[in-house]
């Protein structure tokens, strides 16, 4: 009965896939690193890949100080349900000894409870909610510069250069809620001024013109907007469509540093000026091999600043693992854990393809754990596919700065 | 008939044989014990999270399955439980064992509103009443300060015992376990009542149902109440399990989707139904993320070739086959006359076992 046969067979298949991840083996003398990354989006998957394929390449010279190095790779789509069953496979099964994870602010958070709980060191390449690193774990570490130093970059040059009055649109997601809120409390906090007109839309919404007439009506000096990258080429584009001169200056979040925001919003975009970690037409030497890199492996132009900060995060892991003495045993491991977040801890002015040097160190605090400090200001001068930007600022912090005295 | 078959029958015979009291012993026998089986912590934390998900699709097979009521908003109301029961823990002190009952209350409540459409909508427009809910919730959290918005909420603390926390996930499975099975074993008791039946009359016609004299508002409301205290019990366990973090985009259309394939890959209106099919749908979804390029195809294919060898489900194909064997072990004791509906009175025990492409052959 064939019917019966292929029911049989597909029910054997379901159950014996549905069962795999049940098998599991930890080999010894192998350095493994989880690596738990939003692997949906094109950008997404190819700088996840570079990362990977970063720690690999190890592999090729004989290892970092002769071990092999695993990389167990998955997507958690920046949800942080899925981000929290990875970790728990990383820790549990995969006996990792270091995670690399994740994206976006709303998956770390909660990774950092168990990565805590667990003893086993995180890093992030790019989240950059403050709360991050003010949880006090010891295990945390951040490669990415927090939203507290990228907040100010912005708020400082155009209050002091184009003008206080700044009017607030952005999209409810984390990246709009924050940057907003931290571009709000600056202004407040450092001028004494309050917006003067402040909207949020979903993050699905298409349409912005409604509150952008509003925007327009009452004379702003800044245009701060926030959100996606699809979100923000919109409301660049429909700014100019309802009549907001270019003289208003836009700024975004580092979103803004996305391809597709110059590449659909096309001349639009011109003007826009967002922070952050890096940008593609950095001139120093090691900034431009790696965007020589990326584009003849990966096939892209200009590699964002999560490129690069994801990149940068390979780099730092490689080095921490070279200094760390592992045993790389079953029964090391917790010891091989404790050595790795040791030694990450030790990092100090590191430099890799972003402009801003690294640095760690011991204490579980935001001072200690954000390791950069410096984010950069950039400025599209020509929007479509052949995009192009300049740097308007480079800006170190002090590692207290933007904390609560 | 071949060896392999008497043996098979005799087996479904003596399983058939148990008093169900018998066979939810040992179910509960082997729950209990399951814990022993699994090799790590992330196994224990899957089977803590199908427990979990058990919940929430036996509490959506009721209003879907049995009642036959379209509800896109499931997931909305385990958002609620699961914030409603983190507000209370974290900003009230108070402890999981009373934000826990507290929780899957306030969300019964809700579950009150939401049916009230379903008095007047039917189909594709309760679908959309429904998913505006869904989704109206969704966004509600997603910017409000107060629940997290869209960064998150979080350091919900885990139930504790004393001084003592049950933050492991292997502590967590004692309390997850006993809730999906009592939920299941309520489920399973309330469509073998006069309510249950209420509602699968309702679900095959309502117009006939309310002229047989059942009051349909009445059930198709308590069927959104019933719902919704699953929701927002398994959405405030959600909650309170390690790491104690919710976000509103753990409950947004994707989520429902999944839940809603849950129960129909188990099988729609089959008691069975919401556990089976929570428990290999969470699996699969597990396993496939690690095959991030095609996850989503393979998670698709998994469910498309389901639904075509088993359109009515893994439940309702169970059903089918015990139904089938039960009839052809009557005909060889007497004609086939009057047998197939003894066949399908003892075999079936969801109603829509024996319909459509499941009839008896």
């Amino acid at each position: 009965m064939p019917l019966k046969n292929t029911r049989v067979a597909l029910a054997a298949a379901i159950l014996g896939l549905t069962f795999a991840c049940a098998t599991a083996s930890a080999e010894d003398g192998v350095i493994r690193v989880g690596m738990t990354l939003r692997m949906i989006v094109e950008n997404g998957i190819k700088y996840g890949q570079m990362t990977r394929d970063e720690l690999l390449a190890a592999n090729a010279s004989g290892g970092i100080n002769g071990h092999k190095v695993e990389v167990i790779l998955l997507d958690d789509e920046c949800n942080a349900q899925k981000g929290v069953a990875n970790a728990n496979r990383f820790i549990e099964q995969d006996k990792v000894h270091l995670i690399v994870g994740s994206i976006c602010s709303s998956v770390t958070l909660p990774l950092v409870e168990i990565t805590a709980r667990a003893q086993v060191p995180q890093i992030s390449p790019t989240s950059t909610a403050r709360a991050i690193t003010e949880k006090g774990s010891a295990w945390i570490f951040r490669a990415a510069a927090s939203e507290r130093y990228f907040a100010a970059v912005h708020a400082k040059y155009l209050a002091e250069n184009v003008g206080k009055k700044v009017a607030y649109l952005y999209t409810t997601d984390a990246a709009g809620i924050s940057f907003a809120t931290a571009y709000q409390a600056f202004m407040k906090d450092t001028y004494g001024v309050e917006p003067v007109f402040t909207a949020q839309q979903q993050e699905t919404d298409v349409d912005f013109r409604s509150n952008l007439l509003k925007i327009k009506s009452l004379g702003p000096e800044v245009l701060a907007l926030a959100g996606q990258s699809d979100a923000i080429s919109r409301i660049v584009t429909q700014a100019l469509e309802v009549g907001i001169p270019r003289k208003v200056a836009r700024v975004s979040a580092s979103a803004a540093s996305n391809a597709p925001v110059p590449e659909t919003a096309g001349d639009a975009v011109i003007g826009l000026i967002f922070s952050a970690a890096f940008v593609c037409t950095d001139p120093r030497p090691e900034a431009q091999a790696f965007v020589k890199q990326v584009g003849e492996k990966y096939h892209v132009r200009c590699p964002d600043h999560d490129f690069a900060q994801a990149y940068q995060t390979a780099l730092i892991v490689k080095a921490a693992l070279a200094k760390a003495d592992l045993k790389l045993t079953d029964a090391s491991l917790a010891a091989d854990r404790t050595a790795i977040r040791d030694a990450l801890a030790g990092i100090r002015d590191f430099q890799g393809v972003v402009p801003g040097k690294i640095n760690f160190c011991a204490d579980p605090t935001p001072q200690c754990r954000d390791g950069n400090r410096t984010p950069i200001l950039v400025e599209y001068v020509k929007g479509g596919k052949e995009y192009e930007m300049k740097q308007l600022a480079t800006v170190t912090f002090e590692p207290d700065f933007g904390l609560k005295k | 008939m071949w060896a392999g078959g008497h043996v098979r029958t005799r087996l479904a015979a003596r399983i058939a044989a148990l008093h169900p009291l018998q066979a939810w012993g040992g179910a509960l026998v082997i729950l209990t014990t399951l814990p022993l089986l699994v090799f790590n912590g992330y196994q224990q934390y899957l089977l803590d999270l199908v427990m979990i998900n058990v919940v929430l699709a036996v509490g959506l097979n009721i209003v879907k399955g049995f009642a036959g009521q379209v509800n896109v908003g499931h997931v909305a109301l385990a958002a609620i439980g699961a914030y409603t029961s983190a507000v209370l823990s974290t900003k009230f002190g108070m402890p999981f064992w009373f934000a826990l009952p507290l929780a899957t209350l306030a969300t019964g409540c809700v579950g009150a509103i939401v049916g009230v459409p379903s008095f007047r909508l039917e189909g594709a427009y309760l679908a959309l009443a429904t998913l505006g809910l869904a989704e109206s919730v969704r966004m509600f959290i997603g910017v409000t300060d107060y629940l997290g918005a869209s960064i998150g909420f979080g350091d919900i603390p885990p139930p504790m015992i004393g001084d003592h926390r049950l933050d492991s996930y292997y502590a967590y499975y004692y309390i997850v376990m006993p809730i999906a099975f009592i939920g299941t074993y309520l489920a399973y008791s309330i469509l073998r009542s006069d309510v249950g039946r209420a509602f699968m009359a309702i679900r095959e016609d309502s117009l006939a149902a309310a002229a047989a004299g059942i009051k349909v508002r009445k059930y198709k409301l308590l069927a959104f109440v019933i719902s919704a205290f699953y929701a927002g019990c398994a959405g405030s366990l959600a909650a309170h399990m390690a790491p104690g973090f919710i976000h509103p985009d753990d409950y947004n259309l994707t989520r429902m989707v999944t839940v809603i394939l849950m129960v129909v890959a188990g099988g729609l209106g089959h008691i069975w139904g919401g556990v089976i099919g929570a428990a290999l749908i969470t699996l699969i979804a597990e396993w496939s993320r690690a095959y991030y390029q095609y996850e989503f195809i393979i998670f698709g294919m998994i469910v498309v070739l389901t639904m075509m060898y088993m359109p009515r489900g893994i439940g309702g194909y169970l059903d089918r086959r015990r139904v089938r064997r039960r009839f052809v072990a009557l005909r060889g004791q007497g004609g086939p006359q009057g047998t197939v509906s003894a066949a399908v009175g003892a075999g079936a025990v969801g109603a829509g076992a024996v319909r459509g492409d499941d009839r008896v052959a």
